[in-house]
């Protein structure tokens, strides 16, 4: 499955790739993520509870950075595992600069297994969308120039 | 198919659910027909510890209308809200959504609460709320809070009802006496869901649309009111061409789902197409 | 005398019990102290298993035991009966070993006190996978370049297989044109109402294991399971209660079947598996599965000289009983029912990261009557004619039966004229066509299919079968002059309880409600085959006549010998002497010893007519039988056909299209099928009416669908369309009947005939209304939306068409 789009933030370039690398921020911005340990150079463990609405499971997962690029381009590769199935997620981020603002541009591919994705079917491709719009919504709230960095998040 | 062991609590009365959920929080999930919460839990998909069931409620199953307002208990199964003659006299259009709405089992046992609440994003109801300007009538320790239909629907199977919160009932506005409403749905072959649900409410004068409210199902993540489709036929008699550019509209500004049986694009086809097709309805019904 | 019922649509005798709630499926029968099993699953398509940890699992409360495959090496494999050259075989065990094939793949089983703690352990076992690449399109699958599933075969081509007579080059050069096709027909889950279940109890004393599960087949269930567990065959008692459908799903052994018998073995206790729908999705066989290409050759006058089919067939993991055996079916029936000189079939049998497939209604011959079909309407389209047309040229007469095809079949009987041109009668098919031509012009999209098939029933004479294709049965007059029937063959839904029923009332002269069918018991019912490929009457109900007429040889010299003649008739449900007509004879009364205290009475011999009734309490009594003959009034017979039938004919689909949405709706459905002599027009007419939607469903909503990493995503009935009855058209049916020389009964068998006859027709139907777009074929299941964009993009063409 196929998630892809363009988001424009209000921040500069530089700020956004910084929050995209950084861990404590990365763990506000992924959807559902409880905690993320330190593995190895840009690995990490993390718990994840994820879902929408109330159809919510929980995950262990690991998070990993890759192709790293400062400040235009990486790769956020999460592979989750728990009751309800896998998920496995990669993303391409691709950010440059729009006037004032940052323009990030996405492709991911998103995989599921197990029971989310023998039951799931009619709400899956809405619930990668949503996800990643929530993901790019608290990277904005995180590094908007106007917003404070310590955001609460929901 | 066997769901993880929960408690099961049957409420005697609003009062006794609200509290009880008060004290169960996050743990509880109310009962209210069961039609799409049992079948998640069956699949571990949801996983509450207490279920509280308000079905002996007797007192939040009614149809009424008084002060204006049709008032709709919460736990009013489908099929009265279909077979119902005053909805069917003042707003058919709750009625025919609920002659659409899954099957003879599902609207026998299933609530318009229980509905509006999970918010599925391809169930029937919230269409015609929204088609409606509804408000819905949210009860907690607190006290009643009105909520307005394009409110309630936050993004898919979530709403705007807080914790601790129930549905209690869905108010309408008494309509005029010859109610210009239709929906028409393309039901998903298997799931019987809205692939496309169109709810149209219309008020036309001197052969021209006055106002139109249109909610639409299954297209996005949430039920949504297609308000460029509205504009567009506003104050214009409702021709071909009218219609045709109005709905064009219908899936704007939407992110539009796309599963096995439909992609985005051919979703967006069948809302423009079913949308004017609901609002040729609707206009005949006002002749 | 009962009233003659051969030939009329009594109601099911089945009925009441099924529709009050009252009948007995294995999950409605409740033993003390019983077990519950639950499987924990494969949710990759294809993984290493690097290990399993169940220790979380063992400690839970209530679990008793939870195995691995390493802890049920000492069964047996799955069977497969299906034998073919240089085929490659996988071991099959009952859970997965090192590796794990496919998504819904057992690898353990928890068995516990509840369902929930059995449920709640598999939650707690864990499994670390290596995760493998997958292969899952039959046709890239058999590249050599493509992961190898099973990897001591260093291929996932399972076998390969060319059959059919005459010169195909040859044919295929003599043709003035030959048109080719690329088809596919997709996997289908057969979705039984009632999922599979199995029941399993262990006496230690006795060392009996009894064994309740929904099958189609109970007999070679009992001997494969026995062979498995590595038991002798006679201490297990299989017993199929009521079940709910199958459609060829449960034509079959299942590593469930033999797990719950070993465990019920293990612990000396009763154990119960009940399938959920989603195991039944990811884990009961699917039918179909063919990516094939068509080629056939014809004359200008359209006159077919040959045909071709290469296929690759979607084998899925491992094999099922029948798995690599079903597209040789399709084979045998590509002459449909034509006259083609020269056919040839090639088949790969591919290994794939999914679920078995194997027998789902008509299992092979529906696939084969889709492509001969396809190809006919894309003759008729090269050749501008009209596809009734075309059809009719090439069919048999009448009088050219037995019919030999360069398959290698002697079709028994047929009139392929008689029941279409009755169709077009119904349907007006010259007057649709008139509409269509009116309604092309208003700009409405309208479309005819017509199909006229041939298929291949009562499976079979043994000599082409896997394990036997005969079928068995007794009957017996009881003391009260009830009868009882023994079948083999094991009905589950077709009513035969009802259509033997009337056929040994009406040989014996008693009612149908005197008569009582058993069936589904390997403690009671003798050695049978089972229920499957349109057999039950065609075989399973001669073997019940045959039986019958063994019986009455008996009841004829007891009635001769009370009547004291030399030879008794049985006329209206009367035996009397012989020669002088019904009951007019006066029999001399025979000299009767004194009756010994507390001997029953004795019927009135002095009369002038016996009843069966009084035959059997004769036989029961026994005082006055001829010399050397036994007591008792019961045969049993086992009948072997010489030959299959061959029932056949016309389905005519009529389709409305909404142009804005490419919605199909059905205008009219018209079939009419001779499946020959009909004991009960009710039962045909269901059976009709169940295949249709099963056809209706394969056209235009149902495909199962992996996703390309091999998940199911068709995993529920909420993504799998399964037809209801709102997607129905009103059915116009009727039928011919063209009688079978190869059983006295001249039945033929229908349980297949709708979903062989009726896909074929709905797809011609839509194809034909999307004509003036310019397309010529589509895959099915035909959604709206490929309608739509076919709309969309094809070209308007304001003079082609069908006709």
């Amino acid at each position: 499955m196929k998630i892809e789009g363009t988001q424009k933030i209000a921040a500069p370039r530089d700020r956004i790739f910084a929050a995209l690398i950084d861990p404590a921020i990365l763990q506000k911005c992924i959807p559902g993520c409880e905690q993320m340990e330190k593995t190895g150079d840009n690995q990490y463990k993390a718990k994840l509870t994820a879902g929408v609405g109330p159809v919510k499971g929980a995950f262990t997962a690991t998070v990993s950075l890759q192709e790293i690029i400062a400040p235009e381009h990486y790769k956020l590769v999460v592979e989750g595992k728990g009751q309800p199935g896998f998920v496995k997620g990669s993303g391409e981020l691709n950010l440059k600069d729009a006037g004032s603002e940052t323009e990030i541009q996405y492709t991911g591919d998103v995989n599921v297994g197990g029971l989310i994705a023998s039951v799931g079917q009619r709400m899956i491709q809405a619930t990668a969308n949503m996800l990643a719009a929530r993901f790019f919504k608290s990277l904005e709230a995180e590094t908007a120039t106007n917003s404070p960095a310590s955001s609460t998040g929901t | 198919m066997i769901p993880a062991s929960f408690d099961y609590i049957a409420a005697k009365s609003l009062d006794e659910a609200i509290s009880l959920l008060a004290k169960h929080k996050d743990d509880a999930k109310v009962l209210a027909g069961g039609h799409s919460l049992l079948p998640a839990m069956k699949l571990r998909l949801m996983q509450p510890k207490v279920l509280i069931d308000l079905g002996r409620i007797r007192d939040l199953s009614y149809i009424k209308e008084d002060g204006g307002l049709i008032r709709i208990g919460a736990m009013t199964t489908h099929f009265q809200v279909e077979i119902s003659d005053l909805l069917r006299r003042s707003c058919p259009l709750l009625p025919e959504t609920a002659s659409h709405l899954g099957d003879m089992q599902v609207r026998n046992k299933g609530t318009i609460g229980g509905s509006l609440a999970h918010s599925d994003p391809a169930a029937d109801w919230p269409a015609s709320i929204l088609a409606l300007d509804a408000e819905l009538v949210a009860t907690s320790a607190k006290g009643d809070r009105v909520i307005k239909a394009t409110d309630f629907f936050v993004e898919m199977l979530t709403t705007s009802l807080q914790p601790g919160e129930i549905l209690r009932e869905i108010r309408i506005p008494s309509g005029k006496s010859k109610p210009a409403q239709a929906y028409v749905k393309v039901r998903h072959p298997a799931s019987g869901f809205a692939v496309v649900g169109v709810a149209v409410n219309l008020s036309i004068d001197g052969g021209k649309c006055q106002s139109a409210a249109i909610g639409i199902t299954g297209v996005s993540p949430k039920a949504y009111r297609a308000s460029k489709v509205e504009s567009a036929l506003k104050g214009n008699a409702l021709d071909a061409k009218t219609l045709s550019a109005a709905c064009a509209h219908a899936a704007a500004a939407v992110d539009v789902n796309s599963d096995l049986y439909a992609s985005a694009e051919y979703r967006k086809q069948l809302a423009t197409v079913y949308t004017r097709r609901a609002i040729e309805i609707a206009a005949g019904r006002a002749k | 005398m009962a009233e003659k019922t051969v030939g009329k649509p009594i109601k099911r005798t089945e009925d009441p019990r099924l529709i009050q709630g009252l009948a007995h499926y294995v999950d409605d029968i409740r033993l003390p102290d019983t077990l519950h099993a639950a499987f924990l699953r494969s949710i990759y398509a294809h993984a290493r298993i690097k290990s399993i940890d169940t220790t979380a699992a063992q400690k839970l409360p209530g679990v008793v035991a939870v195995y691995t495959g390493k802890d049920t090496q000492k069964i047996g494999p799955v069977p497969c009966a299906a034998a073919l050259p240089d085929l490659k075989v996988p071991d099959h065990r009952p859970l997965a070993g090192n590796k794990v094939y496919f998504v819904g793949h057992p690898v353990a089983v928890v068995v516990a006190e509840t369902k929930s703690a059995a449920r709640d352990a598999v939650d707690l076992i864990e499994v670390d996978y290596e995760e493998l690449p997958v292969a899952l399109d039959e046709e890239k699958a058999a590249d050599a370049k493509s992961p190898v599933i099973h990897e001591q075969f260093g291929t996932n081509v399972a076998y390969k297989l060319t059959a059919g007579e005459g010169d195909i080059e040859a044919a295929l050069k003599s043709a003035d044109k030959v048109v080719k096709q690329r088809i596919l027909h997709k996997r289908l889950a057969p979705i039984a109402m009632e999922p599979r279940g199995v029941l399993a109890r262990y006496f230690p004393g006795e060392q009996e294991l009894t064994l309740w599960t929904s099958t189609q087949i109970p007999h070679l269930c009992r001997t494969q399971v026995a062979i498995m567990i590595g038991m002798p065959e006679n201490k297990l008692r299989l017993i199929t209660p009521e079940v709910g459908g199958g459609f060829g799903s449960k034509l079959n052994v299942y590593a469930e079947e033999a797990l719950m018998g070993w465990i019920s073995m293990q612990l000396n206790r009763p154990v119960k598996w009940i399938e959920g729908r989603r195991e039944n999705m990811q884990a009961t066989i699917h039918g179909r599965g063919q990516t094939g290409y068509i080629e056939i050759g014809f004359k200008n006058d359209g006159t077919l000289t040959g045909l071709r089919y290469n296929v690759f067939a979607d084998m899925g993991s491992y094999f099922q009983l029948l798995t690599p055996a079903i597209p040789t079916l399709t084979g045998l029936m590509l002459s449909g029912c034509y006259k083609i000189p020269a056919i040839q079939i090639n088949v790969t049998g591919v290994f794939t990261n999914k679920m078995s497939t194997d027998a789902y209604r008509g299992a092979g011959r529906p696939e084969a009557t889709y492509v001969v079909e396809r190809a006919l309407d894309l003759v008729a389209l090269e050749l501008k004619r009209d596809p009734v047309e075309v059809r009719r040229k090439n069919f048999p007469q009448p009088n050219e039966f037995p019919f030999k095809t360069a398959t290698g079949l002697f079709y028994d009987s047929g009139n392929y004229q008689g029941a279409l041109d009755k169709a077009l009668k119904m349907a007006d098919y010259t007057k649709l066509r008139e509409e269509q031509k009116t309604a092309r012009k208003e700009g409405r999209i309208m479309g005819i299919g017509v199909s006229t098939y041939v298929e291949i029933c009562a499976l079979g004479p043994s000599s082409a079968m896997p394990a036997g294709g005969w079928e068995s049965a007794t009957v017996r007059v009881e003391p009260t002059g009830k009868v009882t029937v023994l079948t083999g063959a094991s009905p589950h839904g077709q009513g035969e309880e009802t259509s033997f029923a009337q056929i040994a009332a009406d040989e014996l002269g008693v009612g149908v409600n005197d008569v009582t069918v058993i069936h589904g018991d390997t403690a009671i019912v003798q050695y049978g085959i089972g229920t499957f490929g349109s057999r039950g009457l065609a075989v399973g109900g001669v073997a019940v006549y045959m039986a019958i007429q063994k019986l009455k040889d008996k009841a004829h010299k007891i009635a001769a010998h009370v009547l004291q003649c030399e030879k008794a008739t049985f006329v209206d449900g009367k035996f009397c002497a012989d020669g002088k007509g019904k009951g007019e004879v006066s029999a001399p009364s025979m000299p009767v010893a004194e009756a010994p205290a507390g001997a029953l009475p004795k019927p009135n011999e002095s009369g002038k007519t016996l009843t069966m009734m009084d035959i059997a309490l004769e036989a029961h009594v026994a005082k006055n039988l001829p010399a050397d003959m036994e007591p008792g009034l019961s045969a049993t017979a086992f009948y072997e056909p010489k030959n299959f039938t061959f029932p056949f004919g016309t389905h005519i689909a009529v389709v409305d299209i909404d142009p804005e949405t490419g919605e199909i709706h059905f205008q009219r459905y018209v079939a009419v099928d001779d499946c020959g002599k009909q004991i009960n027009p009710m039962l045909v007419a269901g059976q009709v009416h169940g295949g249709i939607v099963q056809s209706i469903g394969q056209a235009m909503f149902e495909e199962v669908v992996y996703d390309e990493t091999g998940q199911l995503v068709t995993g529920t009935l909420m993504d799998y369309a399964v037809p209801k009855a709102v997607m129905i058209p009103h059915l116009e049916l009727d039928s011919t009947e063209t009688p079978s020389p190869v059983n006295p009964l001249g039945a033929k068998g229908v349980g297949e005939a709708g979903t062989i006859g009726a896909t074929p027709a709905i797809v011609a139907a839509i194809v034909d209304a999307l004509a003036p777009y310019g397309v010529r074929h589509i895959d099915m299941p035909i959604k709206p939306e490929v309608v739509w964009q076919l709309i969309k993009n094809g070209p308007k063409k304001t003079s082609a068409g069908a006709a």
